[in-house]
């Protein structure tokens, strides 16, 4: 028999194919909208949909980026039908990086509106605007609205990920939308996690038939 | 004229989508390419007028297999169909010879609209 937390977040190949499809069209989209902030091509790579138990997110986390590299971790939850947590994972340094492609106008807006601590500011900054353009496109698509928490910066400079179960019901399953990317001409990777849970799986599946519905014959 | 046309997408979804918003009237025969490498073998054996091209692609992505494809034929005409819409993507992919780029997931009507600009271009060359 099939374990209940399993059957309940578990999706059919079609279903995660769909989902695969929706994060690539949703991530390109946000990378659109960051090259408005800094002029620096993001480096796409295939979306994975995986499902995993909560507790299994920082061992999963450090295989798949640091390998013992500090890293900066941002993130905000989204409410609504869809339901959870964006997060964005960035080598520490890459802020300082990053900050040489905004030009000067938007180095003074950003300064006025993020405060003193510009790099700080910056990841922040990107962050909102990676997981703020890619679940609202998903939210675009699969024809529902979500209200978001403000960004936040969860840790700069930690090569663990054990924070990151205080924030989560340790209990439940996750779906995880994986996106990994590059920054053009940089050595550095990041890596954009959309995890929602099961109490958002039973609308996302009625969400992905009536989205595909759209193409049938 | 338009008479087969080649779709290389590594997403089944993606191929799925385009298939079915590719008008049905006009007898189009349609192909399908799992990723860029399977796009360049399909080119060559099927040589279609028309190719549909995603760039985020396993392997040999969007960009070297329209590379790969156009040095076969100068005159391929392939149409990018792509969420990556940054405009160095589509600065570069313009450069490389796209015919154009559509921006997913592109509705019926837009495609319908690339494939007349194509039927056109095709007229052109004649």
């Amino acid at each position: 028999m099939n374990d209940p937390a399993t059957s309940q977040t578990s999706f059919s190949q079609d279903e995660k194919d769909i989902l695969q499809e929706i994060m690539n069209i949703a991530f390109g989209n946000a990378t659109a909208d960051l090259a408005e902030l800094i002029d620096v091509q993001v480096i796409l790579s295939i979306p994975d949909i995986r499902i995993m138990g909560f507790t299994a997110l920082p061992k999963f986390l450090h295989e798949t980026i640091n390998h013992g590299q500090q890293t900066a971790a941002t993130g905000q939850k989204f409410r609504g039908e869809f339901n959870g947590t964006g997060l964005l994972f960035l080598p520490l340094g890459a802020e300082r990086v990053l900050e040489k492609f905004l030009s000067d106008s938007q180095r003074d807006k950003l300064s006025k509106q993020e405060g003193k601590d510009m790099q700080t500011g910056l990841l922040v900054e990107i962050s909102n605007i990676l997981i703020g353009a890619c679940v609202g496109k998903i939210s675009e698509l699969l024809n529902t609205v979500v209200s978001y928490t403000p960004p936040e910066l969860f840790t700069e400079g930690g090569n663990d990920y054990e924070f990151l179960l205080e924030h989560f019901d340790t209990e439940q399953t996750a779906i995880v939308m994986k996106t990994l990317f590059q920054f053009d001409q940089q050595d550095f990777h990041g890596l954009l996690l959309i995890l929602t849970n099961y109490e958002s799986v039973n609308w996302m599946k009625k969400a992905l038939i009536d989205f595909m519905q759209q193409y049938e014959d | 004229m338009i008479e087969k046309i080649l779709i290389v997408d590594d997403s089944p979804v993606a191929r799925k989508m385009l298939k079915n918003s590719i008008p049905k009237d006009k007898g189009y025969e349609i192909f399908e390419a799992t990723d860029g490498r399977d796009g360049i073998k399909k080119y060559q054996i099927l040589r279609p007028q028309v190719v549909f091209m995603d760039l985020t692609m396993p392997d040999v992505d969007g960009y070297k297999a329209l590379e790969e494809i156009r040095k076969l034929d100068k005159n391929a005409m392939v149409i990018v169909t792509t969420a990556d819409v940054q405009p160095k993507s589509i600065s570069n992919v313009m450069e490389l010879g796209a015919f154009t780029l559509l921006k997913k997931p592109a509705k019926a009507q837009i495609i319908e609209e690339a494939l007349s600009k194509a039927e056109m271009a095709l007229k052109g060359e004649k």
